[in-house]
């Protein structure tokens, strides 16, 4: 074999390597999740209240989807309204994909946020979006078991008052276990990314 | 109509096929060597990612209120009590108090380390019983915090959140599981050591605590692929 033909085998060989790196390589990467995953053996904490989609839903109300668990309030003055904006864009960037996925939020207000005001509240936000609600024992039950701490600052209804929460997503699988926890700095893009890997 | 006709395929000739199923085998004899060389040498140890935490509010032995949002980002050792437990129902606490000793042996990064002792009977453990218990074991209130919550959430807290068994026995004492919990900044359970081990308890979980301060330090960028996938490979210590 002469060097010339050694160089030109050399070349293809590389040109072929370049190819398969650009094309194939980002398929066969492995997907690097922007929340936490989580390999929990026992399923996530059961959710049993009050649904904007008439009657009671759990987890397993949803037919096999993704369900994405936030704990939120509908008189939260900025990190829900973003939150919810946020999972909003995701299942636009996931396209047909969204069907897959349910994002429901559970209220750390009872008090005031009833099932109608709720249910405006989340359509705004997605026609798909669910809220649940039921008696604060039940919710502080629920949120203590997904590891959320939640307190009302003084105050009442007529003088209005924030309620302080953890605003991390959860997203429990289709097997009922908790999958991953996406932190509340994640950008709508790094959220569809990571549902469009787990759905 | 003028039809082109595809050139034929040139078949593939069976020496090189014969040199394709050779590259083809010798990759996954790779892949498979590479992938059992990771789950038995373990290069990179993990500690499991087991729950989450409870979230909660307590209060602590200088009357504080002490939420798990407070906690979040640090390091946090859990064990549970109750003021009127003595010896050798305290060994918890003990161990508690010689890991938080000598904490210094690990490197966690910039992350911080804290220590939490959880009475279940708020009823008698108010702040100065409370204060009086952590200042038998050393706990500076900062570094390591007494704690109890309110008695309609205590049973949520620890036995349900952290699936502590405590039972009251009527009498002032408690009938409880000995345990301390590891969770990570994230609020997630990383250790439980609910039984004795012929490792010393101190050091098992010293060494875990190691093992996730170097999680914590080097999972970032490139690197956190090798974290996910001890964690994928479960190897665990």
């Amino acid at each position: 074999m002469t060097t010339r033909r050694l160089v030109r085998i050399a070349i293809a060989v590389l040109a072929v390597g370049v190819a398969a790196w650009v094309l194939v390589g980002p398929r066969l990467r492995p997907h690097v999740f922007h929340g936490v995953v989580m390999q929990s053996g026992t399923p996530a904490p059961a959710i049993d209240l009050e649904a904007t989609s008439g009657g009671r839903a759990g987890l397993d109300s949803f037919g096999g989807k993704l369900v994405v668990v936030y704990f939120g309030y509908t008189h939260c003055p900025d990190v829900c309204p973003t939150t919810l904006s946020s999972l909003n864009k995701a299942l636009d960037l996931m396209g047909n994909g969204a069907d897959d996925v349910q994002v429901v939020m559970v209220t750390v207000d009872p008090e005031r946020d009833t099932v109608e005001y709720l249910a405006d509240y989340m359509t705004y936000f997605d026609e798909s979006f669910i809220g649940l609600t039921g008696p604060i024992e039940d919710i502080s039950r629920i949120a203590t078991a997904y590891g959320v701490y939640f307190a009302a600052d003084e105050g009442d209804i007529a003088s209005g008052y924030t309620v302080a929460h953890n605003a991390s997503l959860m997203v429990i699988g289709r097997d009922g276990h908790l999958r991953l926890i996406l932190p509340p700095e994640l950008t709508a893009d790094q959220i569809a990314d990571d549902l469009r890997y787990l759905r | 109509m003028l039809i082109e006709q595809a050139p034929p395929v040139e078949p593939i000739r069976p020496r090189h096929r014969r040199r394709l199923v050779i590259a083809a085998g010798a990759f996954a004899v790779l892949v498979t060597a590479g992938v059992m060389a990771f789950t038995i040498l373990e290069p990179i140890q993990v500690l499991p990612r087991i729950r989450l935490a409870p979230g909660f509010a307590l209060t602590d032995q200088t009357g504080a209120t002490v939420t798990s949002e407070d906690l979040r980002g640090s390091v946090v050792l859990y064990t549970f009590t109750y003021g009127g437990c003595t010896e050798p129902c305290d060994a918890p606490e003990s161990t508690m108090a010689e890991i938080a000793e000598r904490i210094g042996e690990v490197d966690l990064g910039e992350t911080e380390m804290r220590f939490v002792t959880l009475s279940f009977d708020p009823a008698r453990d108010d702040p100065d019983a409370l204060a009086a218990r952590a200042q038998k074991f050393g706990a500076d209130g900062h570094t390591w915090t007494y704690a109890t919550a309110a008695e309609d959430q205590v049973r949520n807290i620890i036995g349900t959140g952290f699936k502590t068994w405590f039972e009251d026995r009527g009498d002032g004492t408690f009938s409880f599981d000995p345990t301390l919990i590891l969770v990570d900044g994230w609020g997630i359970i990383r250790g439980e050591y609910r039984y004795q081990t012929l490792a010393d308890d101190a050091d098992r979980i010293l060494r875990h605590i190691g093992i996730l301060g170097e999680e914590l330090r080097n999972s970032h960028g490139p690197n956190s692929l090798a974290y996910e996938a001890a964690h994928f490979f479960l190897c665990y210590p």
